[in-house]
């Protein structure tokens, strides 16, 4: 067993096995698989492990324990490229390279932190602990901002660390920018040569240049791909060698934006038609692409005095929700409805399904969630998202709803005539009255609903989002984690009226996403004056910790507030009902789905890796004074976390 | 096997619909108000105290809360099936969810060689004893805030 792991080239425990060999003297280092009979092991070929991967050569092995400096070099590297590449980023606005570190883009690392002047800004090199983290920072800060960061990855082993991430945001339609670094001079395993397709079934787009200028391409183009939907993750592959050859000469290309598809100028003077003469028209939002597209819609609904319905409550870009225009309005009689990224309307302008990227990727024997063109699911349907809006519907047109805003908005102003204009405003002030009235009638239902197990111990999930909601409400904030396991009570309390108001969920349903994600929300949140709270289920959590440590590094205004429940619930209940159908009683679900015996400490964990806390706090009475104190310490820049024992749901 | 007569079963079944109508979905879509149906005053022949950590050990909270009180289940205010022993017991063993390949988020049946009637008893006890921790609306500060908050927004 000792041989084969020795023999094993993981980079982690190619480190730790090295390290325990040095602490046990020189000796220890120089195993059997390592070395020659003779114990030749320095300069030596490397010996074949079990896997057929050759295993490193002593010369490696000093090398990546730092026993001996790099090759020198034998002429003067005035200009590196990975400079070009790290300016590249700069132009187009990366405000966050989140990494784990990795032999493989050395090159890259070094000219983040040194390279320009200031020299680690645009981008700012963010410590992960994983690369799971690292993507699902990029993907969290996509959401918040509606454009991506970077995610650096070390070949094959940071990849695949970072996988079940990309597949998140992949699923979820998330713009996330990826380097991986890739040194086929080095440890074998730490190279392929198809590095991106470990991941290729679920990016949108790869490439692996293979000379600086194509580098400097690659990476513009990944950017555009991610950020032109569908969107979603893509991957440029960086060998070392270019990262550090010299390019004394070498331009960085103009930058093209990416080209969104509109409706045409039929499709827009129709819709603006149908929202004109219509007596009650409605403006159905979903999901848009950015904070700009959340305007225009706002400009939009305005302009021809239409209520909306919003998705703002499931996930950011979407409408304002206390917006005077979004409610039912003063009548639910609406005779003509256009779906911004949403179907089921009159006139419908969804962005196209993941299943035309599938088309082109290596997916269709995979088949996984319905990416495959022609199945159900999230990628493969009609491509909208939120909610439905009136019948009878028209299939929808396939077009960016965003990119089409202007063409509407313009053309809306061509032909709306003075009584119109009358019209829309005596429309715009009774539905003003009605959306405010139903707000008052649901918010009263809403709060003689959370009365329920008020005083109750443990406390109640109700009580939890309650109990922030005053602490926050004159704040700028962002509930950057899933509420789906722990009530969604903002959905009915609070007010959703920013791009970025709440993130939604996981994407893939993937566990390990609410801390990291929060992160990168944070990322975006702290330049910006604002604060993100993240309601973190305790499961959830525990697989990505060390964001934790990320969060006080790099002072990210974020506030933790466990939803501890000491258990996968959702698990718990589904193993509970197994057993109870089978007639087996359920006195042993528990088994593998709850974390208890011991229960972890969340507060002594944030305490670990630094971060300020408190709890567990059972006492709901305890309760808003604790939050009053982590409100307060991310105001401050100081993350915080407050451990809440809570009902199970 | 028990059997049931068919006066027990209309009684299970029209509870059944009862309860779906109560459960309701996520928390974000409905606004279930609070009922406040007394608590029943039919006999109670088992031990609360034994109950209490049968209803931790049996996961009952895993879907009604610790008190009743909480989650999409909750009974407390609004009885129904637990309006007396005998209609427990019967709701207990005899829900219609009939090994199902794929788990819902119903409650399942227990059949009496997973849980005893005196169990049962017992932990029928014991949810007799739960009570409504809530407070009256007037008597809340945090919501009332939310709510005279939403009142003054008149955007």
């Amino acid at each position: 067993m000792a041989k084969s792991q020795k023999t094993s080239v993981g980079r982690r425990g190619f480190l730790k096995n090295a390290a325990a060999g040095a602490a046990a003297g020189a000796a220890a280092l120089v195993t059997p698989p390592l070395v020659d009979a003779q114990g030749q092991g320095q300069g030596t070929a490397p010996a074949p492990a079990r896997t057929g991967v050759p295993a490193p050569t002593q010369a490696q092995i000093d090398r990546e324990t730092g026993n001996v400096r790099p090759p020198a070099t034998v002429h003067t590297i005035t200009r590196p490229g990975s400079d070009l590449m790290v300016q590249t980023l700069r132009d187009l606005g990366i405000e966050y390279v989140a990494a784990n570190p990795g032999s493989s883009f050395e090159g890259l690392q070094e000219s983040f932190i040194d390279y320009g002047n200031p020299p680690n800004k645009m981008p700012e090199f963010i410590t992960a602990l994983h690369e799971e983290s690292a993507v699902t920072m990029a993907h969290g800060y996509a959401k918040a901002e509606g454009k991506p960061m970077l995610a650096l990855l070390h070949g094959t082993i940071g990849i695949q660390h970072g996988a079940m991430s990309v597949y998140q945001a992949y699923y979820d339609r998330v713009p996330v920018l990826m380097i991986a670094g890739n040194d086929p001079d080095f440890i074998a395993a730490h190279t392929a040569h198809d590095m991106a397709g470990m991941v290729r079934s679920y990016t949108k787009w790869d490439s692996e240049p293979k000379t600086i200028d194509e580098a400097l391409v690659a990476i513009q183009r990944a950017y555009n791909e991610a950020i032109t939907p569908p969107m979603g993750p893509t991957l440029v592959v960086l060998g070392s060698e270019i990262q550090k050859d010299n390019a004394p000469n070498t331009k960085i290309p103009v930058y093209k934006p990416p080209v969104f598809v509109t409706i045409d100028s039929t499709h827009a003077r129709e819709i603006a038609k149908g929202l004109l003469d219509a007596q009650n028209p409605r403006i159905a939002v979903g999901r848009l692409r950015t904070p700009e597209g959340v305007q225009r819609s706002v400009e939009l609904a305005e302009l021809v005095g239409a209520s909306t319905s919003t998705a703002a409550t499931g996930g950011p870009m979407s409408f304002p929700q206390r917006h005077h225009l979004c409610g039912p309005g003063a009548d639910t009689t609406y005779d003509y409805t256009l779906g911004l990224e949403t179907a089921g309307a009159q006139a419908s302008i969804t962005g196209p399904a993941l299943s035309k990227t599938a088309a082109t990727r290596d997916t269709v024997h995979i088949g996984f969630g319905g990416t495959v063109p022609g199945e159900g699911g999230r990628g493969g349907g009609g491509g909208g998202r939120g909610g439905r809006a009136g019948v009878p519907v028209a299939p929808p047109i396939e077009a960016d709803a965003e990119a089409s805003l202007p063409l509407i908005i313009e053309e809306v102003k061509r032909q709306m005539t003075t009584d119109q204009k009358s019209r829309i405003q005596a429309r715009i002030a009774k539905h003003t009255t009605a959306n405010h009235e139903a707000r008052i009638t649901a918010i009263t239902q809403a709060v003689e609903s959370k009365r329920a197990g008020w005083n109750g111990t443990p406390i109640s999930t109700a009580r939890l989002y309650a109990e922030l909601w005053p602490l926050i409400m004159n704040e700028d904030w962002c509930l950057s984690s899933p509420s789906n396991f722990s009530g969604g009570h903002h959905v009915q309390l609070w007010d959703h009226n920013k791009p970025y108001s709440y993130l939604g969920g996981q994407g893939a349903g993937g566990m390990g996403y609410g801390a990291p994600a929060s992160v990168g929300a944070a990322l975006a949140a702290k330049a910006r004056n604002r604060i993100v709270i993240n309601v973190q289920t305790d499961g959830d959590l525990n697989y990505s910790p060390g964001v934790l440590w990320t969060a006080v590094h790099h002072k990210l205004p974020m506030l933790t507030v466990m939803h501890n429940n000491r258990a996968w619930h959702q698990e718990y209940m589904f193993v509970e009902y197994m057993a109870g159908v089978r007639g087996r009683g359920d006195d042993r679900a528990h088994i593998g789905s709850t974390l208890r015996d011991p229960y972890l400490d969340y507060a002594k964990m944030a305490a670990g890796y630094g971060m300020a806390g408190e709890g567990p706090i059972t006492d709901p009475s305890k309760l808003s004074a604790a939050l009053k104190r982590g409100v307060a310490s991310v105001k401050r820049g100081e993350p915080y976390l407050v451990d809440v024992i809570t009902q199970p749901r | 096997m028990k059997k049931y007569s068919i006066l027990s079963v209309i009684a299970l079944a029209t509870a059944i619909v009862t309860l779906n109508a109560q459960e309701g979905g996520r928390a974000g879509r409905a606004a279930a108000s609070i009922t406040n149906v007394p608590a029943p005053t039919s006999p109670v022949t088992g031990n609360a105290s034994a109950g209490k950590a049968l209803y931790s050990t049996y996961g009952c909270y895993a879907c009604h809360g610790f008190n009743g009180e909480t989650g999409a289940r909750a009974f407390v205010g609004r009885w129904g099936n637990l309006s007396t022993e005998q209609n427990f017991l019967t709701f207990l063993r005899g829900r219609a969810n009939v090994a199902p390949l794929a788990p819902s988020t119903s409650m399942p049946s227990f059949s009496e060689s997973a849980l005893s009637d005196k169990q049962a008893k017992d932990i029928y006890a014991y949810i007799r004893t739960f009570k409504s921790s809530a407070p009256e609306l007037k008597d809340i500060p945090t919501l009332n805030a939310i709510l005279e908050a939403a009142k003054q927004d008149k955007k």
